[in-house]
C-alpha cells in the first residue's frame, strides 16, 4: 500500500528546520518514521508536508554538559543503548532500550520521536520522568524548556506547540549511589507494546524515590501519591506494600487488545513492588530467571 | 507532490531515478530489480525488507527513498551470488536455516550486521539481533545455528572487523557467554537494579 | 513424569542409503541464501496493471448501491469490475486438486459479493489500474451503501432458532457422529467419568509471503497465472468459474513464502484471471499484509467437550467426545476439517466405545479451511487435556494413564481403522520426557510446571478421494538427471525430497539432479501440498519413474559388464558391479549407449493412494486416511503467578517419522511445527469483535520471535513403517499437534488448576491463580 501523498523538506541545520516549521504551520517533523509513516500508511494521519530531520547533525549527539546529559532528540534508540554515557548516568533508559521494540526499529527510532508521539506506552517516559528529564523545544526565534511529565499532555498528543521542534532531552546526572529498576510485562518477549511498565530511581543524593508508569494512563506517569508516601515510610516492606497499593490506585488503565483494566491495575502493584524491593535490594526474580 | 531525482547507492552500484517524496526504499529497491528485498508487511513489524543503511540494519519500509540518498544500501544480494556467495548465506543454507526462505535476506542482513559488530555472538547475542525478522518457517534453531556457523566460517577466513565497542559488548574469546556481570545484553539483566560505578 | 528413561526401540534394520537420510543442501537453499530465488510478487510483465480488491467492512450487510462509475473514470484506472459484472460467478472452493470424486453441493463462495456480504473482508470488486497508487485510489472513490443486516458470531447461537441464516437451512455446514462399540455399557464399567470442555480460537497462518500473483493471456490466448499457491489444479476451478475449458487456464506455482493451509484455497488467482481476461493486459495483484489477514481463511475455532469413564488403573473404557466448529462465513473446507478433527477426537488410544458428535456452523466472521494439522490440533488440545485432567482426578502419573491406553500395531481408532504402521506413542513420549533432564526449581512467585502431549496425526489425503500423484523422470545424456513434477514448494523441502529419492535411485549425487516444478502445463500433476501428503504421494511417484530408469539402466549396464542384473548397482553417478567396484560403466556413457539403442531413460509414473468408499454415516466407522504418524511434545513452563507471565523453559519434540529423507529437513518442519505450537498455546488469537478484526496485523497478532522460547530439542526416530518412499511416514502436520497440548498440561501442572481456553494469556493466567488460590492447589 503506498504512503499518502506529501511533501518532503530535508534540513539540514536546526535553523533551517525552524524557518521551514514556521512558514509551512502544516509541516511536521519526520523523525526515525517507525510511528509516523506506519500511521500515514494506515491513513491515521495525513501529512502534508513533512520535514525530515535525518540530516540535521546538530540533533545527534550524546554529551555531558555540566551537571547534566544531554541527548540529541535525533539520537536512536539503538545510539542509547551503546552509549557508555547513557550507561554511566542513565542506566535505567539503557535498561528500557535494551527491551524496546526490536533490533531493527531501534536502529530508527528515536528518543525524540518517542516523546513527540506521546503515546501512553511510550517506553522512553518512564525513565525519563524518573530521571526528571525535560526537554529543549525550539522554534524560530524561541527556545522553551519543558520537564517530560509537561510535555506528555494526552494520548498520543504532546505540549509541542506550532513551530516547534523538539530539539533535546537533557537528563540532571545523579550522584554516583544512585539505584534503579525496571519491569516491563508485553505479550511476547520482543516487539510488543507494553502492556504495562514500571521505572524506580532511588537518588541516594536526595533520598528521594521516584516512580513512573507506563500504558496505564493517558499518558506516561509519576506514581506521585506513592511517592509521597514512600518519602514518609521509606523502603520498608509495610510502605512497599502500600506504595504499590497506592500506584495500583492512581492508576487508570483501559480495557484494549492488549489487556483489560483490572488486569493492568494488578500488574502495576506488582511491578511497583518488585521495583521497589530491587532498590531496597532485596532481588526476587522474574519468571525468565532474571 | 514534487518528484526529484535521487542517486542512490546501492550493492555498489548507484541508481539515478526520479521519485516522488512519498516512495519507501521498499518500494524503491524492488522496482529497480532488488527484487531480494522482499515486503512482507511494510510497517516495521516482520523484517523481510531488512537492508543495511551505512552498515546498520533497518526495515527499509520505512526509510523513505530520498532519505536513502548518499548512504550505502546493502541488500542481501549484494553479499553474494550464486556463482560466489557469501560465507553468512552458505552457512545457512548448510545449517537447513532455510525453509521458505521468504525471511532469509532480512535474517542475512542482520546477521551481516550482527557479526560485523560482534564477531563471536553468545546465543541471546544472536536471538536479540534477529528479533526483529520474524520467521514462521522454522521455529529459529537452525537460524541461530547458521549464524554460529557463520561466525565461525568468518573467523576462519579472518575477514571480520572488529568490534569497535569492545568495551561495551565483551566477546568471549570462543562464544562462551561472557561474564554476566560485563555484558549489557544478557535477558534478564533488565530486572536488576543498576548499580553506579 | 519426571526422571524418565526412554522406552527401548524394537530392532530396525533400515537399509543403508547413499543419499536419502543424510543432510544435504537442500537444492532450493542457496537460490534462497543469495535472494535469488522469484518469488510472486517479485514478477512483472511488460503492459502489465496493478489491481486491488475492494472489501467489506461490514460482517453481514445487503449491497443497497455499489457504485463504480467515479472508479471507472479515474484516469489511469482500466478496468472495474463487480459481481454483477463477473455475472454472479462462484468459486467452487471444495477438494482442491481432485483427480477422483464429483465436489459436494453447495459448497461454493461467490467469487465477488452478488446482493450480501457475509463477512469483513469479503470481496466486492476488483480495479485494475496503470499504477498502484491510482488503484488504490481507485477504490476510495467506489460508492458503497450497505444495508446492515443481523449477524452472528457465535456457531451454537448460529443453530439455535431465529439466527440470521448464512448456509441454508440451518446454517449446518457439516455433521459427523462416530458410534463405535457401546457407549452405555463403557460408562456402566467406569469407577469414574471426567467430564471437561475445551476452546481454541481463529489462528492466523502469519506466513511471511503475502498472497499474490501474476496473470496475462499468452499467444495462445491461455490464461497465464503465475502465483504463490499450494494447489496448481486450481487452474480448474478457474477455468470453471470463468466458464472456459479447463486445458485454457495455466497456473505457474512459484516458490511459495509458507502457506500452512491458507494457500490451498483460491485467493487471487481467480481475481487476476477475470482482469488480464477482461483487459487483454497483464495483471498483478499482491495482498497487504492486512488483507491477507482479513481476506484468507483461519483456522477453526472448537469447542470440545470430552466425557470419559475410566477405571482405577486408568484404563479408559468409554469415550464420549462433542466438538462444536465455527465455519466463519463460507465453508470452504470445513466439512473436511471437521471430519479430521472427529476421526481423530479420541486420539493415540485404545478406547472400545466412542461416540463422537460434531457439528460445524456458519458464522459472520472470516472464513475458516485449511490450516496445518486441519482439526488434529483441535482434536489434540480436546483429548490431551482430558487425559491429563483424567490423571488428576485419579491421582495417577500423566505418562501412566497414557501407557495403560496407548494404541499399537493392530488396534483401531474410533473410526475403526486399524493401525497398521508403528504406533510409538510411548517410544516418543518417555524420550521427550527423558530429554527435558532435571525439573527446574521454581519460588514463590514462579511456579513450575510439565506438560506432555502425545498424538497421532494422519498423512496423505482422506482415502475416498482417490488421490493421485505423477512425476516425470529423465536421465539426460550427460548422465545428469531432470524432475518434472508438478508438486508445489511450500518450504518443507518438497521439491528436494523427491531430488533426493531420484538421487538414491539412480546412483547420483543431489547436485546432478535437477526439478522442474509447479506449472500445470507441463509438469505432471502430483497433487495438493497439503494434507502431508507430497511426500507420501510424489516420493512414491518419482520412486516409481526412477525405479523403472533404474532397471533399464541396470538392465542394460548388466548385458555390458557380463554379469546378473542383481549384481549391478548405481552409485557415484554410475553402474557398477557390487563387489568389484572397479568394473564399472559412468553413468553418462551409460546413457548414451541406452539412448543409441532405444531404451528409454525417462518415465512418467502415477502413484495411487488406497481407494476407499467412505465411512459408515451413521456409525462413522471405516478407513479415512493412509496411515498415521505417531509422536509426543513435552515441555517445561516457569509460571509468574503474580503477573500471569509463562515462560517456557524448555521443549522436546520426538517423532516417528518412518525415514527421514533429510534429516535437517525433517527437524526444520519439526521445529517449526512446535513453533506454530507454542505460538498456538501462548500468544496467538485472531480476535473478531463482532466480526470486526481486532487485529489486523503482525503488531497485534503477535507470532513467537526469535527471543520468545529456546531451541527445540529434536529427536526423529525412523521405525521404517511408513507407506512412503523408503518406510517415510508424514511430518509437515504432525510437527504441529503435540505442541499447544502440552503447554496447556504443562500450565495446568504449574498451578494445579486448569485454563480450558486458548491462547494462556497473562491475564487468564492470574484468574486462574485466583482460582487455584481459592480451590486450594495454590496458596
Amino acid at each position: 500500500m503506498t504512503l499518502p501523498a506529501f511533501e518532503l523538506r530535508q534540513a539540514s541545520s536546526i535553523a533551517e528546520t525552524l524557518e521551514i516549521l514556521a512558514s509551512e504551520p502544516k509541516a511536521q517533523p519526520l523523525a526515525g518514521g517507525t510511528c509516523l509513516l506506519v500511521d500515514a500508511r494506515a491513513r491515521k494521519i495525513r501529512p502534508e508536508t513533512l520535514v525530515d530531520l535525518s540530516r540535521v547533525t546538530e540533533l545527534r549527539g550524546i554529551e555531558r554538559d555540566g551537571d547534566e546529559l544531554v541527548i540529541g532528540a535525533m539520537v536512536t534508540i539503538a545510539e542509547l543503548l551503546d552509549s557508555p554515557l547513557v550507561a554511566e548516568h542513565a542506566p535505567v533508559l539503557t535498561a528500557v532500550c535494551r527491551k524496546f521494540a526490536a533490533a531493527l526499529i531501534r536502529n530508527r527510532a528515536t528518543i525524540g520521536g518517542n516523546l513527540a508521539h506521546a503515546s501512553p506506552a511510550a517506553d522512553t517516559a518512564p525513565p525519563l520522568l524518573v530521571l526528571d528529564a525535560a526537554i529543549e523545544l525550539r522554534a524560530r526565534g524561541s527556545v522553551r524548556h519543558a520537564p517530560v511529565a509537561e510535555f506528555l499532555v494526552g494520548p498520543c498528543r504532546s505540549d509541542r506547540r506550532p513551530g516547534e521542534l523538539l530539539v533535546s532531552v537533557r537528563i540532571p546526572i545523579r550522584p554516583a549511589e544512585t539505584r534503579f529498576a525496571y519491569e516491563k510485562i508485553r505479550l511476547r518477549k520482543a516487539d510488543a507494546i507494553s502492556v504495562v511498565s514500571a521505572a524506580a530511581l532511588h537518588d541516594r543524593g536526595d533520598g528521594a524515590i521516584r516512580l513512573a508508569l507506563g500504558a496505564v494512563a493517558p499518558t506516561p506517569i509519576r506514581a506521585r501519591s506513592a511517592e509521597g508516601a514512600l518519602k514518609k515510610s521509606g523502603l520498608t516492606p509495610e510502605g512497599i506494600a502500600d506504595a504499590a497499593r497506592r500506584a495500583a490506585e492512581d492508576v487508570r488503565p483501559i480495557d484494549d487488545i492488549r489487556g483489560a483494566a483490572d488486569y493492568r491495575s494488578r500488574a502495576v502493584e506488582v511491578l511497583v513492588r518488585r521495583c521497589l524491593e530491587r532498590l531496597r535490594g532485596d532481588g526476587g526474580e522474574g519468571p525468565d530467571g532474571g | 507532490m514534487e518528484a526529484r531525482t535521487v542517486r542512490l547507492l546501492v550493492n555498489g552500484r548507484t541508481h539515478e531515478v526520479a521519485l516522488d517524496p512519498n516512495v519507501t526504499l521498499l518500494q524503491v529497491l524492488r522496482d529497480l530489480g532488488h527484487t531480494d528485498v522482499k515486503s512482507g508487511c511494510e510497517k516495521g513489524d516482520c523484517g523481510a525488507c531488512a537492508v543495511l543503511l551505512d552498515g546498520k540494519a533497518v526495515n527499509s519500509c520505512l526509510v523513505l527513498a530520498w532519505q536513502a540518498e548518499g548512504a550505502e544500501i546493502l541488500t542481501n544480494a549484494g553479499l553474494g551470488t550464486i556463482s560466489d556467495p557469501h560465507p553468512i548465506q552458505e552457512a545457512f543454507a548448510d545449517a537447513g536455516a532455510i525453509q521458505c526462505g521468504f525471511c532469509t535476506p532480512g535474517m542475512i542482513v542482520a546477521t551481516k550486521a550482527l557479526l560485523d559488530r560482534n564477531p563471536n555472538p553468545a546465543e541471546a547475542e544472536i536471538r536479540e539481533a534477529l528479533s526483529g525478522n520474524l520467521c514462521r518457517c522454522t521455529g529459529y534453531g537452525q537460524i541461530v545455528e547458521a549464524v554460529r556457523l557463520s561466525a565461525e566460517r568468518l573467523r576462519d577466513l579472518g575477514s571480520s572487523p572488529a568490534s569497535s565497542l569492545a568495551g561495551i559488548r565483551s566477546a568471549s574469546e570462543d562464544g562462551r557467554e561472557a561474564d554476566p556481570e560485563d555484558r549489557l545484553l544478557v535477558e534478564g539483566d533488565e530486572t536488576e537494579a543498576g548499580e553506579e560505578a | 513424569m519426571d526422571n524418565v528413561q526412554p522406552k527401548p526401540l524394537p530392532d530396525v534394520e533400515l537399509p543403508p542409503l547413499k543419499q536419502v537420510g543424510k543432510p544435504l543442501r537442500r537444492v532450493d537453499a542457496l537460490g534462497k541464501a543469495v535472494g535469488a530465488t522469484a518469488y510472486a510478487a517479485d514478477f512483472t510483465m511488460p503492459n502489465m496493471l496493478h489491481a486491488k480488491v475492494l472489501r467489506s467492512d461490514r460482517p453481514h450487510a445487503r449491497i443497497v448501491r455499489l457504485d463504480v462509475s467515479k472508479a471507472r473514470a479515474l484516469p489511469g484506472v482500466v478496468c472495474v469490475l463487480t459481481g454483477e459484472d463477473v455475472k454472479g460467478a462462484k468459486l467452487n472452493t471444495d477438494m482442491p486438486g481432485q483427480t477422483g470424486r464429483a465436489a459436494r453441493a453447495g459448497s461454493d463462495a461467490p467469487v465477488l459479493a452478488l446482493d450480501v456480504v457475509r463477512y469483513v473482508g469479503e470481496p466486492m470488486a476488483l480495479v485494475a489500474a496503470e499504477t498502484l497508487e491510482t488503484a488504490e485510489q481507485a477504490l476510495g472513490l467506489i460508492e458503497i451503501e450497505y444495508e446492515d443486516l443481523p449477524a452472528v458470531f457465535d456457531p451454537e447461537e448460529a443453530m439455535a432458532p431465529g439466527a440470521p441464516i448464512l448456509f441454508a437451512p440451518d446454517n449446518v455446514v457439516s455433521r459427523y457422529k462416530i458410534r463405535k462399540g457401546d457407549l452405555e455399557s463403557g460408562m456402566a464399567e467406569a469407577d469414574l467419568v471426567v467430564e471437561n470442555t475445551f476452546r481454541m480460537p481463529f489462528v492466523e497462518h502469519a506466513y511471511l509471503e503475502p498472497d499474490g500473483g501474476v496473470a496475462w493471456v499468452d499467444e495462445q490466448g491461455v490464461i497465464n497465472i503465475r502465483v504463490c499457491t499450494q494447489v496448481v489444479e486450481h487452474f480448474r476451478s478457474v477455468a470453471r468459474a470463468l466458464g472456459v475449458p479447463q486445458n485454457r487456464v495455466r497456473i505457474r506455482g512459484t516458490m511459495v513464502g509458507g502457506g500452512f493451509g491458507s494457500k490451498e484455497d483460491v485467493t487471487v488467482e481467480i481475481f487476476l484471471a477475470f482482469l488480464t481476461r477482461e483487459t487483454g493486459r497483464p495483471v498483478k495483484l499482491v495482498y497487504t499484509r492486512e488483507e491477507a489477514f482479513a481476506a484468507t481463511s483461519k483456522r477453526h475455532p472448537f469447542t470440545v467437550t470430552h466425557r470419559t469413564g475410566v477405571k482405577r488403573d486408568g484404563r479408559i473404557t468409554a469415550s464420549q467426545v462433542e466438538m462444536v466448529a465455527d465455519s466463519g462465513a463460507y465453508p470452504y473446507l470445513t466439512p473436511y476439517v471437521l471430519l479430521y478433527a472427529t476421526g481423530m477426537a479420541t486420539g493415540p488410544y485404545r478406547i472400545d466405545n466412542v461416540h463422537v458428535d460434531s457439528v460445524a456452523a456458519a458464522t459472520n466472521q472470516t472464513y475458516t479451511s485449511a490450516f496445518r494439522g486441519f482439526g488434529g490440533p483441535q482434536a489434540a488440545l480436546g483429548y490431551e487435556q482430558q487425559m491429563d485432567e483424567i490423571a488428576k482426578a485419579l491421582d495417577m502419573d500423566p505418562l501412566e494413564v497414557r501407557r495403560v491406553n496407548y494404541m499399537g500395531t493392530g488396534d483401531t481408532t474410533c473410526t475403526g481403522q486399524a493401525i497398521t504402521s508403528a504406533a510409538w506413542s510411548e517410544e516418543c513420549a518417555t524420550r521427550a520426557l527423558h530429554v527435558l533432564g532435571e525439573r527446574s526449581s521454581g519460588s514463590p512467585t514462579v511456579r513450575i510446571g510439565r506438560g506432555l502431549a502425545s498424538y497421532f496425526q494422519s498423512y496423505g489425503r482422506i482415502t475416498w478421494f482417490h488421490d493421485t500423484s505423477r512425476a516425470w523422470v529423465g536421465v539426460e545424456q550427460d548422465g545428469t538427471v531432470v524432475l518434472r513434477c508438478g508438486v508445489p514448494d511450500i518450504g518443507a523441502g518438497q521439491s528436494n525430497s523427491i531430488c533426493q529419492i531420484a538421487a538414491e535411485i539412480l546412483g547420483v549425487p543431489l547436485e546432478r539432479v535437477t526439478i522442474y516444478a509447479t506449472d500445470s502445463a507441463v509438469t505432471p500433476l502430483a497433487g495438493t501440498s497439503t494434507a502431508t501428503r507430497q511426500l507420501y504421494m510424489s516420493g512414491n511417484a518419482v520412486s516409481m519413474a526412477a525405479g523403472e530408469i533404474r532397471k533399464n539402466l541396470v538392465g542394460f549396464a548388466s548385458g555390458e559388464l557380463g554379469v546378473a542384473p542383481d549384481r549391478i548397482d548405481l552409485g557415484d553417478g554410475r553402474a557398477l558391479v557390487v563387489d568389484e567396484p572397479s568394473r564399472s560403466i559412468e553413468l553418462d556413457d551409460l546413457a548414451k549407449r541406452c539412448a543409441a539403442v532405444g531404451i528409454e531413460l525417462s518415465h512418467l509414473a502415477q502413484f495411487n493412494a488406497p481407494f476407499t468408499d467412505g465411512i459408515d454415516p451413521e456409525t462413522g466407522q471405516g478407513d479415512i486416511w493412509p496411515d498415521f504418524t505417531f509422536g509426543a511434545v513435552a515441555v517445561e513452563v516457569a509460571v509468574d503467578v503474580e503477573t500471569g507471565e509463562i515462560d517456557l523453559r524448555k521443549c522436546a519434540a520426538c517423532h516417528d517419522v518412518g525415514r527421514s529423507i533429510n534429516p535437517a529437513a525433517v527437524e526444520g518442519q519439526i521445529a517449526g511445527g512446535t513453533h506454530q505450537g507454542l505460538g498456538y498455546a501462548l500468544m496467538e488469537d485472531f480476535v473478531l469483535d463482532r466480526g470486526l478484526i481486532a487485529t489486523p496485523s503482525f503488531a497485534e497478532y503477535l507470532i513467537p520471535t526469535s527471543v520468545d522460547f529456546p531451541t527445540t530439542d529434536v529427536i526423529i526416530l525412523e521405525s521404517g513403517t511408513g507407506v512412503g518412499p523408503f518406510g517415510a511416514k508424514g511430518i509437515g502436520e504432525p510437527a504441529l499437534t503435540p505442541a499447544a497440548p502440552a503447554v496447556a498440561n504443562a500450565v495446568a501442572d504449574a498451578l494445579g488448576v486448569r485454563i480450558s481456553e486458548l491462547p494462556l494469556t497473562p491475564e487468564r493466567v492470574l484468574r486462574a491463580v485466583d482460582r487455584a488460590r481459592a480451590e486450594g492447589p495454590l496458596e
